[in-house]
């Protein structure tokens, strides 16, 4: 018996966990609706549709879109990272004379350092292939 | 470091990013406006542009990826609509790169995920930013007319084999040559009058510059307001002369006309006969030229123009109204003037009646001819 009840127990308690996450979930979609990523809804449903992914639910579209948006601006907030962990180490070696002020800019480098931890890998194309340092790491160049 | 405006500036780029036409282009450039947009949201003050254009590719590549890995799964589950749990076993599969919280947890249920609460945590966090432009849907479908059955068009289709509810076949003078029609029937009386009737009013407007020369001849002192570039020297004759039947205007680049000797000949001409006829006009005009020409035989001795000024070369008429014509006209003599004939003073006269003569002949004419035109 005892048995018993504590095999029934764990039912209920997962049931639970269940409608908990349900509820999350259910709860998130429809505070999508409410929501507009950046990502407009048009672009995603005509990449979506491309792929053979089909779905007239609405918030299901608005879910890929802000899933891709978080994509997005990981890779962005990674390379920014790089960007800041660059000019700290030449505001190091030149000492704190000038602080830098200036806007950050994304390159080539730094986006392919962010995306390189993604598993996709980008590399710019050199302008000058007859300099020695062509193909080298980007870090081991003298800025 | 952070742009003050919000959603509507875009970051500027340092490279001009060239636009090179792709089939996808609008897709393309959609996605490089939301990508630029979360850059600028996450803390970039500017970007690449090729830069730009790559990630924009990611986040492109990204959005299909789920596309497909999603209809994947739904597919292996036997529908083939997708739901959310497609999607959300499609995210985990994306993400196992970098892994989400409690990925090696069993769950139940999989709305409990590591990543679904990855989202929702990012929703909450990050601030809403639309989409800068309003967007159409795309792309956009165009409507193609389908070609008409034979049923629509009411034909018969050639032959029992092709039922009628098939496109009809193309007319036969797309793939043959056909005759071609002429529309206009030809009415011979109707083309003739019209043509008689162009000519009347070409020879109408000859009449009516004769009539005006006749006028230039006849006007005297005042004719000469008419003519244009006046020199000086041909007022002074004017005045000098007072009875001048034709007053022409000097040339530009005229020579200096020190004395204007009027020649008796012509003098007594244009003192007796006052009442201007064109023919005097033609006349005088046609002795100027000639006496100028044959003046420019005898340079040295004679001045330039002795007679009168420079007349205007380009006073040609011809009387060729009717297939008539008696003796040469005028405008023959001119050029043969032109050529370089010398004439003595004593056979001028004579010619100069002749021309007369023949001036008057050709006049006669032209003046029967307009009656004639109207008996037409």
């Amino acid at each position: 018996m005892n048995y018993n009840q504590s095999h029934q127990q764990q039912p209920q308690q997962s049931g639970e966990g269940r409608h908990d996450d349900d509820a999350a979930v259910t709860e998130f979609l429809a505070s999508l609706l409410e929501y507009t990523p950046t990502i407009p809804d048009e672009l995603v449903e005509h990449y979506l549709g491309k792929s053979g992914f089909q779905c007239p639910d609405v918030r299901l579209i608005r879910l890929v879109a802000v899933a891709t948006q978080k994509f997005v601006a990981e890779v962005a907030s990674d390379a920014l990272q790089h960007c800041k962990a660059r000019q700290a180490s030449i505001v190091k070696d030149k000492g704190n004379k000038q602080q830098k002020d200036k806007r950050l800019i994304l390159t080539m480098d730094d986006l392919s350092k962010a995306l390189r931890e993604y598993g996709v890998n980008v590399k710019h194309q050199e302008y000058y292939v007859d300099s020695p340092s062509t193909g080298l790491d980007p870090t081991t160049r003298e800025e | 470091m952070n742009n003050g405006g919000g959603a509507n500036t875009h970051p500027d780029n340092e490279h001009a990013s060239t636009n090179k036409p792709a089939d996808d282009g609008f897709g393309l450039a959609v996605a490089r406006v939301a990508v630029a947009q979360i850059c600028e949201s996450v803390g970039f003050g500017g970007s690449r542009g090729s830069t730009l254009d790559s990630l924009a590719d990611i986040a492109v590549r990204y959005i299909r990826d789920i596309g497909m890995a999603s209809r994947f799964y739904s597919n292996l589950a036997g529908r083939c609509q997708c739901n959310v749990f497609d999607i959300i076993r499609t995210l985990e599969d994306l993400g196992n790169f970098q892994g989400f919280s409690c990925a090696s947890a069993v769950r139940n249920c999989i709305a409990g995920s590591g990543t679904m609460k990855d989202i929702m945590e990012h929703v909450e966090m990050a601030e809403e930013i639309p989409f800068a432009h309003t967007l159409p849907w795309f792309p956009i479908a165009r409507e193609r007319r389908p070609i008409p059955s034979f049923d629509r068009l009411g034909e018969i289709p050639p032959g029992n084999h092709i039922p009628s509810w098939l496109p009809a076949l193309p007319d036969p003078h797309t793939y043959k040559r056909t005759l071609v029609w002429n529309e206009r029937k030809p009415d011979p009386r109707a083309e003739k009058l019209e043509q008689v009737k162009q000519r009347r009013k070409a020879e109408r407007a000859l009449l009516n510059l004769q009539q005006r020369m006749a006028i230039y001849g006849q006007g005297g002192a005042s004719a000469s307001s008419y003519v244009p570039n006046v020199d000086v020297k041909g007022t002074q004759f004017m005045v000098k002369e007072g009875s001048v039947k034709f007053a022409p205007p000097l040339q530009m680049g005229e020579e200096d006309v020190s004395v204007l000797n009027v020649p008796d000949v012509l003098a007594d001409r244009l003192t007796t006969e006052n009442h201007g006829s064109i023919m005097e006009a033609f006349v005088s005009a046609i002795d100027a030229m000639r006496d100028q020409f044959s003046d420019d035989a005898n340079e040295d001795e004679v001045g330039r123009s002795k007679v009168l000024p420079d007349r205007r070369h380009s006073v040609r008429f011809k009387f060729k109204m009717s297939k008539k014509v008696l003796g040469h006209s005028l405008d023959l003599d001119i050029r043969n003037r032109i050529i370089g004939k010398h004439f003595s003073v004593i056979e001028r006269e004579e010619e100069r009646d002749d021309k007369k003569r023949r001036a008057a002949c050709i006049l006669k004419q032209s003046m029967e001819n307009p009656e004639e035109l109207t008996q037409l």
